[in-house]
């Protein structure tokens, strides 16, 4: 196991996966330039990392991320201000993660803070844990995915709920409108991500890898491009080791061995 | 008054009604069910009596999956992907100018979920068991379902359903809206076919119509969508 302590997180891998944890608990993981540049190094590092087939981001303390620091005063112009923007953006580059995300959310999830889990494939959550993002009642508009992901994760009719009340959702409405996927008690989260990835790393790294591809690309293309899409995929996989032992481990009643190849 | 080897079909009161047939292998997918769904297909599509079409499934479960053992028989990636395009027959489930209703039961695998996916009404019979596994057998969905699932469960819910492959019941799968009613499963055909025959008994035209506007409308920018709507609608007469 290899941990790589940042500033304001540590990387952990312990092939096959990496868990990213934030590590600013006194100031529960609000996002700042220095954290958003290293999760994106984190995540670059990821990007390319050999045998990494899960990433786990999580948030130590009692929250997982409450927002981000203070902008810089209204005063400054829309060049710097957008040009704080893009310093402090984090989404996209964990959304661009080629393997399945998983965030552990530990507790509150919070404006920039639910704008990071949003950007993970699925969401495991601590029964304790707020979901909100308030930027509108404080005359902001988000601008690291709220106004895109959201809807897209549960909908135009909830999106549009949440975004214009600014209003908190508890775990369990989270889990009823499918903002998140799991809400377990904090103190059984641990082993419940646990079983969580073991599910995802039972498939196979390609196919998860494309799974994840045809997953994310095809909303955005019209359903006959993303029906091209799959078939090529499909033909793809079809020139791997891991599709041959897949059937044959089916057909065999034994469990797979994937290798990746 | 079948003719397939692989699907029962019957035709009355407007309502074609298609059987998955393999209850031995528990309605596993095969190529010639692949070849008897495209014939029924286009059947259903040019027969003017028929104005719904109901696919339900014989035996045990709706349908277990894809029949693997037939896997991995294309002579190379190149005949496999050409393959793929000669019998499109997804294309011709999402072609169809008729609704589709599908009743499932029991079980809801792999291609079961993405036939499910592909039609108009879905109903499941209380308890059926579904699951997309495909990733853990190291290949994807190949009906349309990495297209269709995320469509209809939204991103919320696809990939958790697709990268664990675990498995769900009828109620969860009308969370996810891979169906919209469930039905005891002593019931199941007679709600179906009550579905199915109310569905027959509309105007066809303006069934057609409607499931343009919102196939074609839901690959459009909503300005362009609405544009198409009011066309079909104006074409309708009847206003």
């Amino acid at each position: 196991m290899v941990e790589i302590r940042f500033r304001s997180l540590v990387l952990d891998v312990a092939l096959p996966v990496a868990t990213i944890t934030l590590g600013l608990p006194d100031r529960r993981n609000r996002i700042d330039a220095v954290m958003a540049m290293e999760l994106r190094e984190a995540c670059a590092e990821l990007a390319s990392a050999e045998g990494v087939q899960l990433v786990v981001i999580t948030g130590s303390g009692d929250a997982f991320s409450v927002g981000r620091e203070t902008p810089p005063a209204e005063s400054a112009s829309g060049a710097a201000r957008l040009e704080w923007i893009s310093r402090m953006q984090v989404a996209s580059a964990v959304a661009s993660l080629p393997v399945p995300v998983v965030a552990v959310v530990n507790g509150d999830a919070i404006d920039h803070g639910l704008e990071l889990a949003m950007a993970a494939d699925l969401r495991i959550a601590a029964d304790h844990a707020k979901f909100a993002i308030t930027d509108i009642s404080r005359g902001c508009l988000p601008w690291d995915g709220a106004t895109q992901r959201l809807p897209r994760l549960v909908g135009p009719a909830w999106a549009r709920d949440m975004l214009l009340t600014s209003r908190h959702v508890n775990s369990s409405e989270a889990g009823d409108i499918g903002l998140v996927n799991r809400v377990v008690e904090a103190a059984r989260l641990q082993d419940e991500t646990r079983t969580l990835s073991d599910s995802i790393l039972g498939g196979g790294p390609i196919a998860a890898r494309y799974a994840k591809e045809a997953l994310m690309c095809g909303p955005e293309l019209t359903l006959e491009q993303g029906l091209r899409l799959e078939a090529d995929l499909n033909v793809v996989l079809q020139s791997t080791s891991d599709r041959v032992e897949g059937l044959q481990s089916f057909l065999e009643r034994k469990t797979p061995n994937f290798t990746g190849s | 008054m079948s003719a397939f080897e692989t699907l029962l079909f019957s035709k009355e009161d407007g309502v074609a009604r298609v059987s998955l047939n393999r209850p031995h292998v528990l309605n596993a997918y095969n190529m010639q069910m692949r070849d008897d769904f495209s014939e029924v297909l286009s059947a259903v599509e040019e027969d003017p009596e028929i104005r719904c079409l109901l696919i339900t499934g014989e035996g045990r479960a709706f349908c277990a999956g894809a029949d693997l053992t037939e896997f991995g028989s294309a002579p190379s990636l190149v005949v496999a992907r050409q393959v793929r395009w000669e019998r499109d027959v997804w294309g011709q489930f999402l072609r169809l100018t008729k609704p589709i209703v599908i009743a499932v039961h029991g079980f809801c695998i792999g291609s079961g979920v993405e036939i499910c996916l592909l039609g108009d009404l879905r109903i499941a019979a209380k308890g059926t068991v579904f699951a997309l596994p495909e990733t853990h057998l190291g290949m994807v969905p190949a009906a349309g379902g990495t297209q269709t699932l995320p469509r209809h469960a939204r991103m919320g819910w696809a990939p958790d359903l697709l990268l664990t492959g675990r498995r769900f019941d009828s109620d969860e799968a009308l969370k996810y809206r891979i169906i919209t009613r469930t039905a005891p499963n002593d019931a199941l055909e007679d709600i179906a076919l009550r579905a199915a025959c109310e569905i027959a008994s509309l105007d066809s035209l303006t069934m057609a119509s409607a499931k343009t506007a919102l196939a074609a409308g839901a690959d459009l920018p909503l300005a362009d969508a609405l544009k198409l709507e009011a066309r079909l609608a104006a074409a309708g007469g009847n206003q």
